[in-house]
C-alpha cells in the first residue's frame, strides 16, 4: 500500500480537475451563440460578467442571489416545484455525498479539526458514515425508479458517459462499503492493527482479544475455538480499552458495511490472501480520483455549473419580459453557461407545448433538451459539418433548423427548467444562428428564389415533378378541382385582402394576388404558386374567404399550399455552405 | 355545453342578395324575429344604382322617365310580371325603408323623386336607374341637360385597370365637347404595377392621403365646373370622403361606377349587412341550405358548410335564392330545377324553346323569364298548383315572368317583392299563435 | 359555468396581464376555470402539415373532454385554430382515422364532444351584457374605445360563429357595458398585421402602423384588444415609434377597472 502512490494520484487528479474546469469554464466565455456574440470579444464578455458582478453586489439584487443560493441551490425550490420525488432523490444524492466527502474523504481537514479525536473506526462516524452511503444509495434507487416511470415514446437526452458517471458513483460507493465490510471480517487486518498497537501478531497471546473481536467486531478468525468462552472476551476486554478502545466502536452499527461483512465471511480467507483491503482501496480511491479528474468533463461538472446558473438566474431571472436589457456579451456568457449547466434532466421535455408534434413529426430535435445539445453541436460547428449527407443537404442540420422554427416560444420550459437556464433565449440566438448560416424558417428560405425559379426547379426533379400522393393527403383542398372551379375571377378576394392592399406602397409586395393564385390552380399550374410571395405573405385574415361569392375557400388553399411548399420545395432545396 | 344560441325563429331568410337583404330588413323592421342564410355574392357586383323599372316594353327598348309610369305600363301589359303585382304606395314605402336604412349605416343616396335618372357607365354610356348615391348624383345632373353640359374634368388612376378616363370621354366626346381627361399617379402607388378600387377606396380615408389626391387634382381643374372619379372615394366612410373631396377641389365631385367588383358593391353589401346586423337578425355566412322540412307549423332547415352542421327552425321561410349566378335555379340540359325543394319552375317546353337565334335579340329569351310562380300572397306554388307550404314565400330574380336585365328594375323587383312577402309573412304569423 | 382554461403560448409567457386579468374578472363573474396542460394549439405547424396541426389541437379538445370540460380560451388565434381543427375533423373521414391513430399511442381518442369558446362570445352570450352591466362599480365614463376584434374572432364566420363577420356588434356592446363609449373606426375589421411580422417585417409594420393611425384618426383614446397577437403587435409597433401612440388595453382590463378590481390584479 503506497500513499505515496495515493498521493501521487489524487495530486494529479487534482491538476487535471483544475485544468478541466479552467477549460470548461473558459468556455463561457469562448463559445459563441446567436448573431449578436458573433462580433463579441472574450476581453468584453469578462468585462460584462465583472460589471454584472459589481453590479449586484452594489445593489439589492444582491438578496435576490442570496436568496436563490439558499431557495434554489440549497433547497433545490425549481426541482420541488415540478418533481417531487425527484428532488427528494437528488436531495438525498447531494447531502448524502457532500456529508461523505466532509466528513469521510476530508476528514483530515475537516472532521479533525472540529471533532477532538476523530477516527474513522469511532462511533458516531461508523454509523454516519454509512448513513451518508445509504442515504446517496436510496437517492440514486430513486431516481432510477423515477426515470422507469417517465419514460414515454419520446427519446430522452441522455449521454453514455452520464450514466457511467451515475455507475461510477455506485462503485465508489459499492467498493466502499467493500472495503469496510473487509476490514471489519479481515484477519489481515486485526493482526496489522495488533502489530502497532498491542506489539504483537501472535494468535495465541491474542486469544483474549481475538475472542472480543470475533464476537463483537464481527472479525473472522478461521483459527478460533467455538464456542467462544465469555470469560475470555471479557478478558479481552480489559486489553481492547487500553489498546483500541480509544479508536474503535462496535462496527455494528456500520448497517451496510458489517451485514456485508458476515457475508462476505465463507471468502474471507481468500479475500485476505489476494489482499483484498489493498485493491479495494485502490479501486475506491482510483475511482474518486477518476471522479475527480473527470469532474469537469461529466454530469459531475453540474456541482459547479448549475449553482452558478442559479446564483446568475438569481440576478437576472430567466423569464424576465425584457431580456435585452443585458447586454450582448452578457448574453453571450449566459447561452455558453446553459450548455455546461444543463443537466438533461429531461423536466423540459415533458413539459414542452409542441411535444406532440416532436411525436407526430418523429423529430425528438423538437424537445428543449435535444434543441440544447444541437445548440452547442452548432457552436462547435460539429452540425453544419454533419456526416449524413443526402442529396447534398445536411440532414441533420435541416432537421435541427425545422425543429428550431417550430418553437412557439411558450417558455414553459424555461420557468420550468430546475437550473435556471434561459432557454428563450438561447432558442431565439438559435434560430439566428440557423438563418445566418442559411438554414432560415421556410417563409424566409422561400423568398431566396422566386415563384417561377421554384417551378422550374420542381419540373426538374425526376420525384418532384410527379405530384404524389401524399399532396391530396397534404392539401386536399388543392388537390380537388372542385374547390377552385367555381371561381369566376371576379377579384373580390384580391380586393378585399389586406396584403395586396399595402403592398401598394411597399418594394416588399406581393408577385401574385389571391385572384391569380386561384386561377394557377385553376389552370393545373400549382407549382408556380408554392413558392409566391402572396402565399407566404399571406395573413391568413380570411377576407377572402369570407367574402368569396362562390364560396372558393381562399385562405384554407393558402395554408395548403405553404404546407406542400414546405415539402416539395424543401425537397429540391440546396443548402449553402454556412458562412 | 353548447351556449345560449337560439335556433328558433319567426322567418328564416335563404339568400343573401338585394332581394335576401331586403326581405330580412324588412323582418327585422316589422320586429319578427330572423335568420338568414348565404353570403351576399350578387351584391358584392352590384353598381350601387337602385334600378325600379327603365325599360318596357324590353323588345323595344323604350326608356322610361318616370318608373312609376312605367309600371303602371307594365301593369297592363304584363299582368304576371312580379312588380306589376305590387301596388306604387308599397313600392314608394319600400324604397324609402330600404334606402333610410342605407343612409342609417351610411350609405347616402340621392332623395328618391318620381323620375328616373341617367348616370354614367365605366364605358361612357349612360344607364337609366332610379335611387343613385349621393357621391354620383351630380353626374346624373350634369347629364339631365344635354345640350348644356358645362366643361367637366374625368380623372382616372395610373394602374386601376377597370377604369380609362379616355374612354368615356371618347364615348361621349361629341355629346359633350367640354369633357376632359386626366390620368394622375395614386399617391404612394409608386412601386405597384396594378392596383385595386377597393385598396384606393380605403386608402382615401387616410386625411394625408385624401389630401395629397386633391392636390394633384387641383392644378388640372382649370375652367372644369365638376371632376368625375371612379368609383373609389372611401368605403366605409364614403360620405365624408366625398365631402372632403368637393370641398377641397370647390366644385361637385361624381363617382362613376367601375367594372365589377365595384366598390359601391361593398359598400352596398356592408351597409345592409351592418343594417340587419343591428336589427338583431341572425346571420349564416358562407352557408347553404342542405334540406327544408315542412310540418303544419314548423320549417326545419338543415345547413351546409358550418361545421357539424346546424339545424334551424323557422315558422316562416323567404326563398331569396336568385336565379344561376345565385344557384336558387340550377340548369341542365333538359330543364331547369329549383335548387332546394325541387319546386315546379315555369320554363319553356322544351329546351329548344330557351333561346331566340338572335343571341342580341331586342325582346331577350324565355329562359330568362323562367322562374317560380306565386300565388297572391307571394307563395310558391308546388307541382298540385296550391303553395308548396303555407308559409313559403318566393321573392326576388328566382320568380317567373320577368326579365330584369332587360327591364332594368333589378333592384325594385327585389325590394317590392321581399316588401309585399314581408308583409304577408307578417299578417300569417299574426294568424298563428306564437311558437 | 366552468370551463378548462386554454391559455395558448403567447400569454403565459409574453402576456402574464392577460391570464391575471382574465382569471380576476372571470372569478369575479362566477365563472369556474380548471388548469389541466395543454399543448400549442398546432397554428405553427399548420404551415408545415395539416395532420400534425390537427393532432395537437385533438390532442387538447381530447384533454378536456376527458376531464368533462369545454374549452374557454382569451386568445383568438387559439380559438380560430381550434375550431378550423374541428372543421377539419368533421369534414374529412381520412383525417379523423389518422388523428385517431395519433392520439391513440397516448392512449387519448377524440370523440368532438369538447365545444371550444372564445372569452368574448362567452361574456357577451353566456355572461350576457345585461349582467355585465349590473356588476359595473365604476364604469369607464367618456372613455373612447376602438375595439379591435381581430381576424380569427371574425373569420371565417361559419367557423367562429361569432358575430357578423361584415358587420360585428358584439365587441361594441362589450365596450358598452362598461361604461365606455366604443368608436366607429373604418379599419376596425383589419388584420394587425402580427402573422406577417417575421415572413416580412416591413409589411407587417405597415399593416400595424394604418390601423394605430386610423384609430386615433376617429377619436380613440384606447385601443380595446381581445388576443394576446393583437395586443402585443400594437405594443411593439409602438415601442420605438416617433408616431403618435394610442394606449392598448385588453378587454378584460377594461372590464376589470369598470367592475372594481384592484389594477394591480388586472396585470396593471
Amino acid at each position: 500500500m503506497s500513499t505515496m502512490l495515493l498521493q501521487t494520484a489524487l495530486d494529479v487528479s487534482l491538476v487535471l480537475c483544475v485544468l478541466g474546469l479552467v477549460w470548461r469554464v473558459s468556455a463561457w466565455f469562448r463559445v459563441r451563440i446567436g448573431p449578436d456574440a458573433r462580433d463579441v470579444t472574450l476581453s468584453q464578455r469578462v468585462a460584462a460578467l465583472l460589471h454584472g458582478a459589481g453590479a449586484v453586489l452594489a445593489s439589492r439584487r444582491i438578496f435576490d442571489v442570496l436568496r436563490a443560493c439558499f431557495l434554489d441551490v440549497l433547497l433545490l425550490r425549481r426541482l420541488f416545484a415540478n418533481e417531487k420525488l425527484r428532488w427528494l432523490a437528488h436531495l438525498l444524492i447531494v447531502v448524502g455525498f457532500v456529508l461523505l466527502l466532509l466528513m469521510h474523504a476530508l476528514a483530515a481537514v475537516v472532521t479533525e479539526k472540529l471533532f477532538q479525536g476523530y477516527q474513522p473506526t469511532l462511533a458516531p462516524y461508523v454509523f454516519l458514515r454509512n448513513l451518508f452511503g445509504a442515504i446517496v444509495f436510496i437517492g440514486v434507487a430513486l431516481l432510477l425508479v423515477g426515470r422507469r416511470r417517465r419514460r414515454t415514446d419520446l427519446a430522452q437526452v441522455r449521454r453514455p458517459i452520464d450514466a457511467a458517471f451515475v455507475a461510477l458513483l455506485g462503485f465508489v460507493l459499492v467498493t466502499g462499503f467493500l472495503l469496510e465490510a473487509d476490514k471489519i471480517a479481515s484477519p489481515r487486518a486485526f493482526y496489522r492493527m495488533t502489530e502497532q498497537f498491542v506489539g504483537s501478531t501472535d494468535p495465541e497471546k491474542l486469544e483474549p482479544l481475538r475472542a472480543l473481536w470475533a464476537s463483537e467486531f464481527g472479525v473472522v478468525f478461521d483459527d478460533l475455538k467455538q464456542p467462544i468462552d465469555p470469560r475470555l472476551i471479557e478478558t479481552g476486554r480489559e486489553l481492547h480499552r487500553d489498546a483500541c478502545a480509544p479508536c474503535h466502536t462496535q462496527p455494528a452499527s456500520a448497517f451496510v458495511s458489517y451485514p456485508v461483512a458476515r457475508m462476505l465471511a465463507p471468502a474471507i480467507g481468500v479475500l485476505d490472501q489476494g489482499r483484498a483491503d489493498v485493491w479495494l482501496l485502490y479501486l475506491h480511491a482510483f475511482a474518486c480520483f477518476l471522479g475527480l479528474a473527470s469532474l469537469p468533463f461529466t454530469l459531475f461538472f453540474h456541482v459547479v455549473s448549475a449553482p452558478i446558473s442559479l446564483l446568475v438566474n438569481g440576478a437576472a431571472p430567466n423569464r424576465a419580459s425584457s431580456a435585452q436589457e443585458h447586454s450582448a456579451a452578457a448574453r453571450a456568457s449566459r447561452r455558453a453557461l446553459a450548455l455546461a449547466a444543463c443537466v438533461r434532466c429531461g423536466i423540459c421535455d415533458a413539459h414542452c407545448s409542441v411535444a406532440p408534434l416532436a411525436r407526430y413529426f418523429g423529430n425528438p430535435g423538437l424537445l428543449p433538451a435535444h434543441k440544447l445539445v444541437a445548440s452547442g453541436e452548432f457552436a462547435g460547428g460539429r452540425l453544419l459539418r454533419s456526416r449524413n449527407e443526402q442529396d447534398g443537404l445536411r440532414y441533420e442540420a435541416l432537421r435541427a433548423a425545422e425543429a428550431a422554427f417550430l418553437c412557439t416560444d411558450c417558455g414553459r420550459c424555461t420557468s420550468v427548467c430546475p437550473v435556471g437556464l434561459d432557454l428563450e433565449d438561447l432558442w431565439q440566438a438559435g434560430r439566428g444562428d440557423f438563418a445566418a448560416a442559411g438554414l432560415p424558417a421556410p417563409a424566409q428560405w422561400v423568398r431566396e428564389r422566386a415563384a417561377l425559379a421554384w417551378a422550374e426547379s420542381l419540373e426538374a426533379d425526376l420525384v418532384q415533378s410527379r405530384a404524389s400522393e401524399a399532396d391530396a393527403t397534404l392539401a386536399p383542398l388543392s388537390a380537388d378541382r372542385r374547390s377552385f372551379s367555381r371561381c369566376v375571377q371576379c377579384q373580390t378576394c384580391t380586393n378585399v385582402c389586406p396584403v395586396v392592399a399595402h403592398s401598394m406602397h411597399s418594394d416588399h409586395g406581393v408577385d401574385l394576388t389571391p385572384q391569380k393564385v386561384m386561377n394557377l390552380l385553376r389552370l393545373g399550374l400549382r407549382d408556380l404558386t408554392l413558392g409566391s410571395r402572396m402565399v407566404w405573405d399571406c395573413a391568413t385574415c380570411y377576407q377572402c374567404q369570407e367574402h368569396c361569392p362562390e364560396g372558393v375557400r381562399v385562405a384554407d388553399i393558402m395554408c395548403e399550399l405553404r404546407a406542400l411548399a414546405v415539402r416539395r420545395l424543401g425537397a429540391v432545396r440546396g443548402v449553402r455552405e454556412a458562412a | 355545453m353548447t351556449g345560449a344560441r337560439r335556433n328558433s325563429f319567426d322567418v328564416a331568410v335563404i339568400g343573401a342578395g338585394m332581394a335576401g337583404m331586403a326581405a330580412s330588413l324588412f323582418a327585422a323592421e316589422r320586429g319578427l324575429s330572423c335568420i338568414q342564410i348565404g353570403s351576399g355574392g350578387g351584391i358584392l357586383f352590384a353598381s350601387g344604382l337602385l334600378d325600379l323599372l327603365g325599360v318596357h316594353p324590353v323588345a323595344e327598348r323604350c326608356l322610361w322617365r318616370s318608373p312609376y309610369a312605367a309600371l303602371a305600363a307594365l301593369a297592363r301589359d304584363e299582368p304576371l310580371h312580379p312588380l306589376a303585382r305590387v301596388d306604387a304606395p308599397s313600392i314608394r314605402a319600400a324604397f324609402a325603408t330600404f334606402v333610410t336604412a342605407l343612409g342609417a349605416a351610411g350609405l347616402a343616396y340621392a332623395p328618391l323623386g318620381e323620375q328616373n335618372r341617367n348616370v354614367l357607365t365605366a364605358i361612357g354610356t349612360t344607364k337609366t336607374t332610379f335611387g343613385v348615391p349621393r357621391a354620383m348624383v351630380a353626374g346624373a345632373d350634369l347629364l339631365d341637360a344635354p345640350d348644356a353640359r358645362p366643361p367637366c374634368l374625368l380623372v382616372d388612376f395610373r394602374g386601376l385597370r377597370e377604369f380609362s378616363a379616355r374612354q368615356i370621354a371618347a364615348t361621349l366626346g361629341r355629346s359633350w365637347p367640354g369633357l376632359r381627361h386626366q390620368r394622375i399617379e395614386f399617391p404612394g402607388s409608386g412601386a405597384a404595377p396594378e392596383l385595386y378600387a377597393a385598396h384606393l377606396a380605403r386608402a382615401l380615408e387616410t386625411a394625408e392621403t385624401r389630401a395629397n389626391t386633391i392636390a394633384l387634382v387641383q392644378p388640372l381643374l382649370g375652367d372644369a365646373r365638376a371632376v368625375g372619379f371612379p368609383a373609389v372615394l372611401g368605403l366605409a366612410r364614403a360620405g365624408e370622403v366625398h365631402a372632403a373631396f368637393e370641398a377641397g377641389l370647390g366644385v361637385p365631385v361624381f363617382e362613376i361606377p367601375t367594372m365589377p367588383t365595384s366598390v359601391p358593391g361593398l359598400r352596398l353589401l356592408r351597409a345592409l349587412e351592418a343594417a340587419v346586423s343591428t336589427r338583431g337578425v341572425r346571420r349564416r355566412h358562407q352557408a347553404s341550405v342542405r334540406a327544408l322540412a315542412f310540418d303544419a307549423d314548423d320549417a326545419t332547415i338543415e345547413l351546409d358548410g358550418v361545421p357539424g352542421g346546424e339545424r334551424v327552425h323557422a315558422r316562416a321561410v323567404v326563398l331569396a335564392t336568385g336565379r344561376f349566378t345565385g344557384r336558387g335555379l340550377t340548369a341542365d340540359r333538359d330543364a331547369v330545377r329549383e335548387s332546394i325543394l325541387g319546386l315546379p319552375v315555369e320554363q319553356p317546353s322544351a329546351r329548344e324553346g330557351w333561346h331566340q337565334r338572335d343571341f342580341l335579340a331586342p325582346s331577350g329569351h324565355a329562359i330568362n323569364r323562367a322562374g317560380l310562380r306565386t300565388d297572391e300572397a307571394w307563395r310558391p306554388l308546388g307541382a298540385s298548383g296550391k303553395p308548396a307550404w303555407l308559409r313559403l314565400y318566393a321573392v326576388g330574380s328566382i320568380l317567373a315572368h320577368q326579365d330584369w336585365m332587360r327591364s332594368k328594375c333589378g333592384s325594385g323587383l327585389a325590394i317590392a317583392t321581399a316588401w309585399a312577402a314581408m308583409e304577408q309573412v307578417a299578417r300569417a304569423l299574426r294568424g298563428t299563435a306564437a311558437g | 359555468m366552468k370551463y378548462a382554461l386554454f391559455l395558448g403560448c403567447k400569454i403565459p409567457s409574453r402576456l402574464p396581464a392577460y391570464e391575471a386579468s382574465t382569471r380576476a374578472v372571470l372569478a369575479h363573474l362566477g365563472v369556474t376555470l380548471v388548469d389541466l396542460e395543454f399543448n400549442c394549439c398546432g397554428y405553427p405547424a399548420r404551415d408545415v402539415s395539416r395532420d400534425a396541426f390537427v393532432v395537437a389541437a385533438a390532442r387538447n379538445l381530447t384533454l378536456a373532454e376527458r376531464a368533462g370540460l369545454d374549452l374557454l380560451t382569451p386568445c383568438s388565434c387559439c380559438f380560430g385554430t381550434l375550431r378550423h381543427a374541428i372543421r377539419f375533423l368533421d369534414e374529412d373521414a381520412p383525417l379523423r382515422a389518422r388523428v385517431a391513430q395519433a392520439l391513440a399511442a397516448e392512449d387519448l381518442s377524440w370523440s368532438g364532444k369538447a365545444e371550444v369558446e372564445h372569452l368574448l362570445p362567452l361574456l357577451a352570450r353566456r355572461v350576457g351584457a345585461a349582467a355585465l352591466v349590473t356588476a359595473v362599480r365604476t364604469p369607464r365614463t367618456g372613455l373612447r374605445v376602438a375595439a379591435q376584434y381581430g381576424c380569427h374572432t371574425l373569420r371565417p364566420s361559419n367557423v367562429s360563429r361569432f358575430d357578423n363577420p361584415l358587420a360585428p356588434t358584439t365587441f361594441e356592446t362589450l365596450i358598452r357595458a362598461t361604461g365606455a363609449t366604443p368608436v366607429d373606426w373604418p379599419r376596425r375589421l383589419d388584420c394587425c398585421g402580427d402573422p406577417l411580422h417575421e415572413a416580412n417585417a416591413p409589411l407587417s409594420a405597415h399593416m400595424t402602423r394604418t390601423k394605430i393611425a386610423d384609430a386615433l384618426a376617429s377619436g380613440a383614446e384606447v385601443l380595446c384588444t381581445a388576443c394576446p397577437h393583437c395586443h402585443l403587435r400594437f405594443d411593439a409597433a409602438q415601442a420605438d415609434s416617433s408616431e403618435p401612440t394610442i394606449r392598448t388595453l385588453l378587454y378584460t382590463q377594461l372590464l376589470g377597472l369598470a367592475l372594481g378590481l384592484p389594477a394591480g390584479s388586472l396585470g396593471l
